[in-house]
């Protein structure tokens, strides 16, 4: 078995507004068109304090990374705006690294994503690592932007981005989509060339082609961890092509996984909240997913004849499809051993809180996950000290 | 009944597929945002006109061009395809999409066109009869959307979940989404309608679903020389439904 000595464990969070209506279960979609009236402030208030809380505690138990990411009009998740809470974590964590895992860049201007992106860059002493999807088809409903020129759009933010960073300004831009006199954003990135970034896709050809191309890190979601892995190298031998080389640090791959006492108990603790999680925080239409011109007619078509992910599944089809786990700290740790390698990967994404779950299962669960299976793969615990460079950085 | 021929054309590197029949002057039949129900109900004009039914890029079995993003570029396709086609002067038919289609190309090229219909036309915001947002109607919703009389479409639609329909339907979605996604109207178009100076006839279901007869009032104030004609117990689809609706083009074509 390849060695687990290199694994950084990122410490993910969907922050949901879990407390769903009685009747939630009517609704077809959870996203886009779930109503808004569903949601109290009250509540949400106690749940972003909470999740901030395990974040922060994520921070202080060793995670190498904390990540926020970016979803809208939906209870599946509370952060419109990553980078809020990216900036709310900032003064409350010292080690770790905080990752915007991100703005999809359509939804926005691609000058601003450079501008906070630098910002929280500055702010957290070069902690930032980012990664750029090109959003759910979900988020195409509800932001006026064309699904049908996405991906066009897309490739020219990337640029836009990549220019602002690595160029100095002022510098112009003349695209399809976007034209800049000056581009000369302020601040600029602490670390250089820039944070490290990474693509986000759902294993489409198009994505994986510019990653190879850009030579960034990527990760593939809510897709079989089989695709995931034909991605990955896909990934290795298109990116010789382009003089990169996709690394074991380019691959991220994203575990949900809970650590008990037992196996039995680590199941029964999990299972209503991993459920919730894919059977009401998941559920929504094959419209809402796939809006016109959101994927090729080849992709749609091998879509439509694979199984469907967002909506009811059992407990085998989760775990034969995803890197899927409840149990023992021993167990655990082989399984991420054995998916770390399948992957040839060693970027982990911990999904410690799903749907539901209540805050002492989550704290369990991490404190567990850090204090018991960390330290068997890499033979030592987190390193809990705050790193040299920081400090002085803050002087 | 006599059935249309098929020839293939390359118009700026795409391609593009017209279908043609018939004797007498030219009917160009521009089809709206979905194909899948067929051109069963243009064969009467055959017997008339040398009727001409382009597949716009995008859409049947025409090639894709994903440059082409703005009605503005299928009036430039189609000022190609008609001089491919040596086509100078004819009669313009458009049906939904493309339905704006000829009325944006009648507000440019009016002097090309012999007498200009209308049949049940998208492309103008009317807030006091709104057009229905094709793109928030589940697909397995909208073909009962369409017509009046489901009998009419239900041919037209496979008898079990069929993959390949449902991909060709995104496939002319995605093409439709290029162009209109943004916004469903062209917000330029009542500015401009008095260009259209040529005789035209506006055709209407009076039961359409998709876009509502009650905008046909809009059209007729906006080009000067504009008669309607609605039909009782038809949709969207009215030429599909009503055959005298298909009899009255050609009657006004002919008058």
């Amino acid at each position: 078995m390849a060695s687990t000595e290199d694994l950084q464990f990122y410490f993910f969070h969907f922050m949901p507004y879990s407390d769903y209506p009685e009747n939630h279960e009517s609704y077809p979609s959870t996203w886009v068109d779930f109503p808004n009236r569903h949601f109290d402030p009250a509540k949400g208030k106690q749940f972003y304090d909470r999740y901030l809380r395990e974040m922060v505690l994520a921070d202080k138990l060793g995670f190498d990374a904390l990540v926020v990411n970016e979803h809208h009009s939906t209870a599946y998740s509370m952060m419109p705006a990553p980078s809020l809470i990216a900036a709310a974590l900032i003064p409350q964590t010292s080690r770790a690294k905080i990752c915007v895992f991100g703005t999809p860049l359509n939804l926005e201007y691609p000058h601003r994503v450079a501008e906070e992106y630098a910002m929280l860059d500055v702010m957290s002493g070069g902690r930032l690592e980012a990664a750029l999807p090109l959003g759910t088809g979900m988020e195409y409903w509800v932001n006026p932007i064309n699904p049908a020129t996405a991906r066009k759009r897309f490739r020219e933010s990337i640029d836009i981005l990549l220019q602002a960073w690595t160029q100095p300004g002022p510098t112009q831009y003349q695209g399809e989509f976007y034209s800049y006199r000056y581009l000369n954003t302020w601040p600029q990135p602490w670390q250089k060339p820039h944070p490290k970034l990474y693509l986000v896709g759902t294993g489409s050809p198009e994505t994986i082609d510019l990653a190879a191309e850009l030579g960034m890190g990527y990760s593939s979601v809510f897709v079989p961890t089989k695709k995931q892995n034909q991605a990955f190298a896909d990934l290795r031998a298109k990116s010789q092509a382009h003089g990169h080389e996709f690394t074991r640090d380019k691959a991220v791959i994203m575990a949900m996984v809970y650590v008990a006492e037992t196996e039995e108990k680590a199941v029964a603790e999990y299972m209503d909240h991993i459920m919730f999680f894919f059977k009401h925080g998941l559920r929504t239409t094959p419209r809402y997913l796939m809006p016109p011109g959101y994927v090729s007619t080849d992709e749609l078509k091998k879509r439509l004849s694979a199984p469907n992910l967002h909506g009811d599944l059992s407990w085998e089809a989760l775990t034969d499809n995803f890197r899927v786990i409840a149990s023992t700290p021993d167990k655990v740790a082989e399984a991420i051993a054995q998916w770390s390698e399948e992957a040839q990967s060693s970027r982990i994404i911990f999904n410690a809180h799903l749907g539901d779950m209540p805050h002492w299962k989550v704290v369990k669960n991490m404190t567990l996950f850090a204090e018991e299976v960390i330290p068997r793969l890499r033979k030592k615990a987190p390193d809990l000290v705050p790193r040299m460079e920081l400090a002085q950085a803050a002087e | 009944m006599a059935e249309f021929s098929r020839d293939e054309y390359t118009i700026n590197g795409v391609k593009s597929v017209v279908l043609s029949g018939g004797k007498g002057e030219p009917l160009v039949f521009l089809h709206g945002g979905g194909t899948f129900h067929g051109w069963e109900f243009a064969k009467p004009w055959m017997e008339h006109f040398r009727v001409i039914i382009p597949f716009h890029p995008g859409f049947a079995e025409s090639g894709d061009d994903e440059s082409i993003n703005q009605m503005q570029d299928y009036v430039m396709h189609y000022l190609d395809l008609f001089d491919a086609l040596g086509l100078e002067r004819f009669n313009l038919v458009g049906f939904s999409l493309g339905g704006w289609m000829a009325a944006k190309f009648a507000t440019q090229h009016a002097h090309r066109i012999k007498k200009l219909v209308l049949v049940a036309p998208a492309g103008l915001r009317v807030p006091e009869a709104p057009s229905t947002d094709l793109f928030s109607v589940p697909g397995e919703e909208l073909p009962a959307l369409l017509v009046h009389d489901f009998e009419v479409i239900k041919p037209h639609l496979p008898a079990e979940p069929d993959v390949d329909f449902i991909v060709g339907g995104y496939r002319e979605m995605t093409s439709v989404a290029r162009l209109l996604w943004d916004r469903t109207y062209d917000s330029k178009l009542a500015k401009w309608l008095h260009r259209v100076t040529v005789p035209t006839l506006l055709v209407w279901g009076e039961e359409d679903r998709i876009i509502p007869a009650g905008q046909a009032p809009h059209w007729q104030k906006l080009i000067a020389k504009a008669e309607v004609k609605r039909y009782p117990a038809a949709g969207h689809l009215v030429l599909d439904e009503k055959r005298q609706a298909v009899d009255d083009v050609a009657g006004f074509l002919q008058a």
